[in-house]
């Protein structure tokens, strides 16, 4: 079922679809834009092993798929792509989780010498997306805050996003759901990262989560929402809450609630049986017009 | 050698069924049961490592993409006009696991000696409980009886298969096991059970191979990655030339691994509807030695776009 855009509505919110086939509009300022590709070929994966210095990555890298936020008067760009996802996954670089077959294979002891690999293969990410400055688009110089060229800094922030206002069933204008990166876990559960967007008339926001199962042993969810209301002023507010939630399959069945993992497909339905184990919210003003 | 186990008059409903399945429309619960028993009788005079002749064309996971598998017919030849050998993984994640697996199960007792069918890790009673199978024999027969009838069928499904060319590619779905230096090893289990949770059997359908070399244990604790050198070891011993299996997903549908000792063939185009990925087969020829062929999704009617999404009010 193809989204389809109501030209009317459109209209009166001052929006316009971008041209040539691409996926998503520009709107008060805003261009923003869904770019979904095939999975990365053995050429690109190659390239990203050793840009990322790992031979192991998730059974579908969608490395060309992204999201972009683009401020167009100041260039700021917040962006959503695969790769700083899995840059931050390698600088986290959780433990590994065992799986419960695990057990039965310690159990055994084998003759022959083998070397337990040790990456995170649940691919969990502190990601919360990118942001870029194109301080002159002519000449291609980008800045971004983690370089610490810090135009664009993410101050904490005692404000929430407005769920409420969210809540209101405002035409959506554009939506889009962008799958970054997926891995089955050898059959064993899964690992999914995703972001989605709606844009209204009167603000955009972005859900970016990554979903973690790992039957008989573990769920995690990291969400990322931000939110920009459009205003008069020129310099937009994006707030950006970061939501972390996790619990064992043994806590969760010592609460009472299942411990089959066909019970937990959908995190958008279980999420409140996971305690939070981090919260925070964060603002970025952006700069004005250069 | 050209016995044939059943008199014509039932061949003739069989080729009924075969055309029906063809048209991706599922069989009766009691045509499902009749069709497995004498599968069973077929699979079960199979060996470990089940001798293939060419040419034959070797496919890998389909994972119930069933116009895939339509299109994988029209590209690499109808089956009996061409010999195929899949090496499992039939069922779950897509839409049709059960037009799927009753149609290559129908091939199977039509042309036994044309077709070759042998047992992916979603073979399996475990795995097809949570990734699809199960749920989709529930929506489709309204009960379990024909999960329950393939499930113990597949328990009979040969685990390898040695392609006779010039030199032997030795086929199956996952790769190499520590327990196992020999074909003779693997000729020498009982293979008709549930597959275990390690072990040689275990081994042979869920290892992958890897760049380090050794044997190498996955982070999750479970499951044997094999290196180059356990793979020239491997084929060196056995008088091999090439390993093929399945059990990845790789954007080409085929992919070269350890100095062409190894070949991980996907049969799925578009996996799971999204990947959008090639497929590939491996056509194998005394002749004309091997060819991948690889192709794109079937165009698709009335299956659901899932790259396309409703607007939803998600917070």
């Amino acid at each position: 079922m193809e989204f389809e855009v109501d030209e009317k509505e459109l209209k009166a919110a001052g929006a316009e679809l971008l041209p040539d086939g691409r996926r998503g509009l520009r709107l008060h300022g805003w261009e923003i834009e869904s770019i979904k590709r095939p999975i990365l070929n053995t050429r690109q994966l190659q390239e990203w092993e050793q840009k990322l210095e790992s031979s192991h990555f998730p059974e579908m890298i969608f490395g060309d798929s992204s999201l972009v936020l683009k401020h167009m008067n100041s260039g700021t760009k917040i962006h959503f792509n695969v790769f700083d996802a899995l840059t931050g996954w390698k600088q986290e670089a959780l433990p590994p989780v065992e799986v419960p077959a695990a057990a039965i294979w310690k159990y055994k002891s084998e003759s022959f010498q083998q070397v337990i690999l040790d990456y995170d293969y649940t691919f969990t990410t502190p990601y919360c997306g990118s942001e870029t400055e194109e301080i002159n688009a002519e000449l291609g110089r980008e800045a971004t805050s983690e370089k610490g060229n810090c135009s664009l800094c993410w101050e904490e922030s005692k404000e929430e996003i407005d769920l409420a206002s969210l809540a209101l069933k405002e035409p959506i204008l554009f939506y889009d759901e962008v799958i970054l990166y997926e891995d089955e876990l050898g059959d064993n559960g899964i690992s999914l990262l995703t972001v989605k967007v709606r844009v209204m008339p009167s603000s955009w926001f972005v859900l970016l989560r990554f979903w973690l199962r790992v039957d008989g042993v573990l769920m995690r969810l990291r969400d990322t929402r931000m939110h920009c209301v459009f205003g008069k002023s020129t310099n937009p507010v994006i707030l950006r809450e970061s939501c972390w939630r996790e619990a064992t399959i043994q806590a969760l069945s010592a609460k009472g609630y299942p411990s089959d993992s066909a019970a937990y497909n959908d995190p958008s339905i279980i999420f409140q049986r996971l305690p939070i184990i981090m919260r925070k919210t964060q603002k970025l003003k952006l700069p004005g017009t250069p | 050698m050209t016995f044939d186990p059943f008199p014509s008059s039932t061949n003739g409903n069989l080729d009924e069924q075969i055309s029906q399945l063809s048209q991706c429309k599922p069989l009766s619960e009691q045509e499902v049961k009749v069709l497995c028993e004498k599968a069973r009788e077929i699979l079960m005079e199979e060996s470990n490592v089940q001798p293939v002749k060419s040419p034959v064309t070797i496919c890998g996971d389909i994972h119930g993409q069933f116009h895939d598998l339509a299109e994988l017919f029209r590209i690499g030849g109808k089956c009996p006009d061409t010999n195929y050998l899949f090496m499992g993984d039939y069922v779950d994640r897509g839409y049709y696991s059960v037009e799927t697996v009753t149609l290559l199960v129908a091939l199977k007792v039509r042309f036994p000696q044309r077709i070759t069918i042998l047992r992916g890790n979603h073979e399996s009673r475990q795995i097809t409980q949570v990734y699809g199978f199960y749920d989709e024999c529930l929506r489709k027969y309204g009960n379990a009886n024909v999960w329950k009838i393939f499930t113990d069928l597949f328990d009979y499904f040969p685990l390898t298969a040695l392609v006779s060319v010039e030199s032997e590619i030795f086929c199956l779905h996952g790769g190499l096991s520590p327990s196992i230096e020999t074909l003779d090893n693997v000729r020498n289990f009982d293979r008709v059970q549930e597959v275990p949770h390690e072990g040689p059997m275990c081994d042979l359908l869920w290892s992958d191979p890897d760049d380090r070399c050794g044997w190498g244990i996955s982070p999750r604790g479970a499951g044997y990655t094999f290196g180059q050198d356990i793979s020239e070891q491997f084929n060196h011993t056995n008088s091999l030339k090439l390993i093929a299996r399945a059990h990845q997903l790789v954007m080409e549908g085929f992919n070269w691994g350890h100095e062409q000792k190894v070949v991980t063939i996907f049969s799925a185009p578009n996996y799971c509807y999204r990947c959008g990925n090639m497929a590939s087969i491996l056509e194998v020829d005394d002749c004309k030695g091997h060819t991948f062929i690889q192709f794109e999704p079937a165009p698709r009617r009335g299956e659901p776009d899932v790259t396309r999404r409703t607007p939803d009010y998600f917070l």
